[in-house]
């Protein structure tokens, strides 16, 4: 979607030409980092503050190489940790799309739901009762 | 009638990995916060691989690339994620 046609990840590809996703700096797997949320997007509306806490179980990220590339595009990154390695990528105008390299699911526990996944749910009930109406109105008349 | 929501979770299951079951546990979390029910399917990445993707993935309500990489079929999993991209179905990748 960035025109960058050979994306590949180090994990399956390590001696690929265009590493998009390559190995971190050092290991996040079950740390627990600050990330800083940037405001107005998808994230900021479902957490409402501008630092979280979250938990990583990755060995891999973004390659800061293509940072920009993604900056210039309609995936924003909005998420971001204290080391600068990007922790949430969304689309802008999308109803919901967005992309951790956390594990939100982590820190859910039942009467304490994560935010994030209470946005989630929010948005598939909005489309739901989107689809039904166009659905409704796509129904021949008369019958 | 509390509103159903059906949830595919896109990735190769294994009970053994407690990121999986914490994936299903979140959401359940999540919709008793809305009082609606959600039903989770799991789709492995090697089923979407060929064929076509809208009629495999088109009756959920949002899909959810689940963690585990690498995957079977990266392949398959990048096409639920183009589809969710290009379609706009609500969309988490954790």
């Amino acid at each position: 979607m960035l025109g960058i046609r050979d994306a590949e990840h180090e994990e399956t590809a390590p001696d690929a030409p265009t590493l998009f996703i390559r190995k971190l700096a050092c290991s996040l797997v079950g740390k627990i980092q600050t990330i800083k949320i940037v405001p107005g997007s998808h994230a900021y509306r479902a957490y409402r503050q501008e630092e979280v806490t979250e938990q990583f179980f990755c060995n891999y990220g973004l390659n800061p190489a293509f940072r920009n590339t993604i900056g210039e595009g309609q995936l924003r990154i909005t998420g971001v940790d204290l080391d600068g390695e990007v922790g949430i990528v969304e689309l802008s105008d999308h109803r919901f799309y967005v992309a951790t390299l956390f594990l939100p699911q982590i820190f859910s526990r039942p009467g304490s739901p994560h935010p994030l996944i209470v946005a989630y749910l929010k948005a598939a009930l909005a489309f739901q009762s989107s689809r039904r109406d166009s659905a409704i109105k796509m129904r021949p008349r008369g019958r | 009638m509390n509103q159903q929501l059906q949830v595919g979770v896109i990735g190769d299951y294994d009970p053994n990995l407690r990121f999986h079951i914490a994936t299903n546990e979140a959401l359940l979390n999540a919709a008793e916060a809305l009082s609606v029910s959600v039903d989770t399917s799991r789709i492995p990445t090697e089923s979407l691989v060929g064929g076509l993707i809208g009629k495999t993935l088109k009756h959920f309500h949002a899909l959810w690339c689940a963690p585990g990489s690498p995957y079977k079929s990266m392949d398959g999993a990048l096409r639920a994620i183009q589809f969710a991209r290009e379609e706009g179905w609500p969309f988490v990748g954790t």
